[in-house]
């Protein structure tokens, strides 16, 4: 009953229903306009909303997350142009339809669908979490070292070309996560003798840097790129559209549940796997993938929806985000004074319930914005760059200097900025560093509390680890990635499977 | 063009650049010299690492930062000699590809705002700051240009600093008297 009553309590207060419906429609244009990313927005709206209740907080944000991971497949129907990683699939038989004349219909199903795998998503976490958190009570410090290891390489080998590329990312990540005095010991780490090192470099500076400067610097190169309009008809997919594409829904939703619980993995992959499932799983569409087949729209759509669901329970229930937007998120738990991990489900579930009844009502404000207002729409997203480039700068910086109220953090967030910049131009992952960053903190703890335990013997902290089998398992999986990445394993796949499926 | 199955592009990064072709058997003009900047960066945060507590504990304060910047070094190693080893893309160049001017006037821009914000105040940087940024970029005429500025920092304006009542610093403008205004029409409105 108190289970209930938690997940209803967004409907109690007005003002938290406003703000998760602000926040969706919010969401579901910056994720549709090209630029603008929901890891952006989220990073800056927590430097905005640290001095109000998590609620408001929280409901205004996970409104955003959702909308935004299904605002990106409009922009990607109607302008063949993905307004955020996560539908870059959707774009492979998104625009094909658009351009004969179906963009209605395309984003009809899209919303229906997206509607469909949020709530799967949604559904899953609210029944996995408990479990999960239940048995995170029986993890041992080497097995949080080990998980936080897991997620930051995940993200690393997943989101790029390169592993290697992707491990100094989040190495660097966790350096700079370890800037200031050290919190057991108060010895002085990376300070260079400088005062303002001590305190740490906020991880929000670096995270507004990181996705709001770099990206807009970025975003430099393209400013007078111009957008193409379509024609939109009707856009209440029939019911039995819906029919026909449910098994294949159901399938990609699952995809897009595990990849999004998987640390450090989110919609984007979920998407880009869901894809390639319906390509193999469907003998003989109707029309072809890649020239607007539907099912082609189905499958990133419905996965990267439920993967937000997913990506929430490894947050919640450990302490480590399931992608980089989740990342932002346990930062601004940590802010207000919350401690994402087991101990919170058992200490605070309303929180936890609250979350998932928040998700709920975004997920049917999206539905309900997805399938109304095209036409401002189509307006909107039609903005100049030399506007919307300027205002993310301006925002960047208030954002920054409102944390702390210091100009320190400024010039931290530009210096982080322009890295980033380069690090995105050379095909460094930028993931993997905010990941590195808030679990720095984690993975120190851990291994510290590891090694102490074990009093200082490696050879018995090793042994822990090959005798306790979830600590085995992670230990392998770990592995697992580096290998995959040898050539000698790729040779090894190519010859049992012929060829490279994807 | 698809993008790859595998996703070759970058996680969190947008979108227009997705649909250019990443080129992983050959090198982009400064790629090299950046990999080397960050070998050396990386070799420099170990020998800093090494010194908050040397050797002395496997738990100590300094073993968890000499372990990561073991593995800045060695990946950041690997990278340079595989950048080396490539040939680099033709027809790129660094002054055209990636630092154009109006990449390298806009960080100037960042620079002179975060400069001028303490002294001049918010309201007026920012201005100054979008006025620039617009005329930059738009190459429109000045009525548009200021017109678009003056629109956008009262809407950020009233939003961050009256509704999301975040400090901003104050400057040479009269801003609190602004805010009693403002204050007074959202009265009842957000806390």
């Amino acid at each position: 009953m108190d289970t209930v009553l938690a997940i209803l309590t967004v409907f109690t207060q007005p003002q938290l229903l406003l703000l998760v419906a602000l926040g969706t429609f919010a969401g579901i244009y910056i994720g549709a306009i090209p630029g603008l990313s929901v890891t952006m927005a989220v990073s800056i709206l927590i430097s905005f909303t640290f001095s109000w209740d998590v609620y408001p907080a929280i409901s205004l944000m996970v409104g955003i997350y959702m909308g935004g991971v299904y605002g990106g497949s409009r922009t990607a129907i109607l302008l063949n142009i993905p307004g955020s990683p996560s539908a870059i699939a959707t774009a492979m038989d998104g625009y094909p339809m658009a351009q004969k004349g179906q963009a209605g219909q395309a984003i009809g199903v899209t919303t229906v669908m997206s509607f469909f795998g949020g709530l799967i998503g949604i559904v899953v976490l609210a029944l996995a979490a408990p479990f999960v958190s239940a048995f995170a009570l029986s993890f041992q410090p080497r097995d949080y070292m080990l998980l936080a290891i897991l997620g930051i390489l995940l993200v690393g080998s997943l989101s790029s070309g390169s592993l290697v590329k992707g491990i100094f990312a989040g190495a660097f990540g966790i350096a700079i996560g370890a800037v200031g005095r050290d919190p057991l010991t108060f010895a002085e780490r990376f300070t260079f003798d400088l005062r303002l090192m001590e305190g740490g470099i906020s991880f929000i500076a670096v995270m507004i840097g990181m996705f709001g400067v770099s990206e807009a610097l970025q975003q430099l190169h393209n400013v007078d790129k111009r957008a193409v309009r379509q024609k939109i008809d009707k856009i209440i997919p029939s019911f039995s559209t819906i029919k026909t594409y449910l098994p294949l829904s159901l399938q990609t939703s699952s995809i897009g549940v595990i990849i999004g619980a998987l640390p450090g993995t989110g919609g984007d992959i979920a998407a880009l796997m869901a894809y390639d499932h319906a390509k193999r799983v469907t003998k003989n569409p109707e029309i072809p993938f890649g020239q607007g087949a539907m099912e082609g729209l189905v499958a990133p759509e419905t996965a990267n929806n439920a993967a937000v669901g997913g990506a929430f329970i490894p947050m919640m229930t450990l302490g480590i985000p399931g992608d980089a937007v989740t990342a932002i998120m346990i930062g601004a738990l940590f802010i207000h004074g919350l401690n994402p991990g087991p101990m919170l489900m058992i200490d605070q579930p309303d929180m936890f319930w609250f979350i998932v009844g928040a998700l709920l009502t975004a997920n049917v404000f999206m539905l309900i914005f997805g399938l109304t207002g095209i036409k401002i729409f189509t307006k909107i997203v039609e903005m100049p760059r030399s506007i919307i480039i300027p205002l993310i700068l301006l925002l960047s910086i208030v954002g920054a200097y409102a944390v702390n109220n210091a100009i320190t953090d400024v010039y931290w967030m530009l210096g982080f900025g322009i890295f980033g910049y380069f690090m995105r131009h050379y095909g460094y992952p930028l993931g993997p560093v905010i990941l590195g960053i808030i679990l720095s903190r984690m993975l120190d703890d851990n291994w510290r509390r590891a090694i102490i335990s074990e009093r200082e013997d490696l050879g018995r902290f090793f042994e822990g680890i090959l005798t306790s089998p979830l600590s085995l398992t992670l230990f392998v999986a770990v592995i697992l990635i580096f290998v995959s990445q040898t050539p000698i394993w790729r040779a090894a796949k190519t010859r049992l499977l012929g060829k490279a499926t994807s | 063009m698809q993008p790859d199955v595998t996703g070759t592009t970058d996680h969190n990064s947008s979108t227009a650049h997705v649909q250019q072709t990443n080129h992983p058997l050959q090198r982009r003009p400064g790629e090299l010299g950046f990999a080397i900047f960050l070998t050396l960066a990386s070799v420099f945060l170990l020998y800093n690492a090494y010194g908050i507590s040397g050797f002395r504990a496997l738990s100590g304060a300094g073993s968890v930062p000499m372990a990561t910047t073991l593995v800045m070094t060695i990946t950041a190693l690997i990278v340079t000699l595989r950048t080396a080893r490539l040939g680099r893309i033709a027809g790129e160049t660094l002054a055209k590809d990636i630092l154009p001017v109006m990449v390298i006037a806009f960080i100037g821009l960042l620079i002179v705002f975060g400069l001028l914000l303490k002294p001049l105040g918010f309201v007026l940087t920012a201005a100054l700051f979008l006025i620039c940024a617009i005329k930059l970029l738009s190459r429109k005429g000045w009525v548009y240009t200021i017109s678009i500025a003056f629109l956008s920092l009262v809407i950020i304006w009233v939003v961050f600093r009256v509704v999301f009542t975040v400090l901003l610093p104050a400057g040479i403008l009269p801003e609190a008297e602004f805010i009693q205004f403002f204050r007074n029409l959202f009265a009842g409105g957000a806390s």
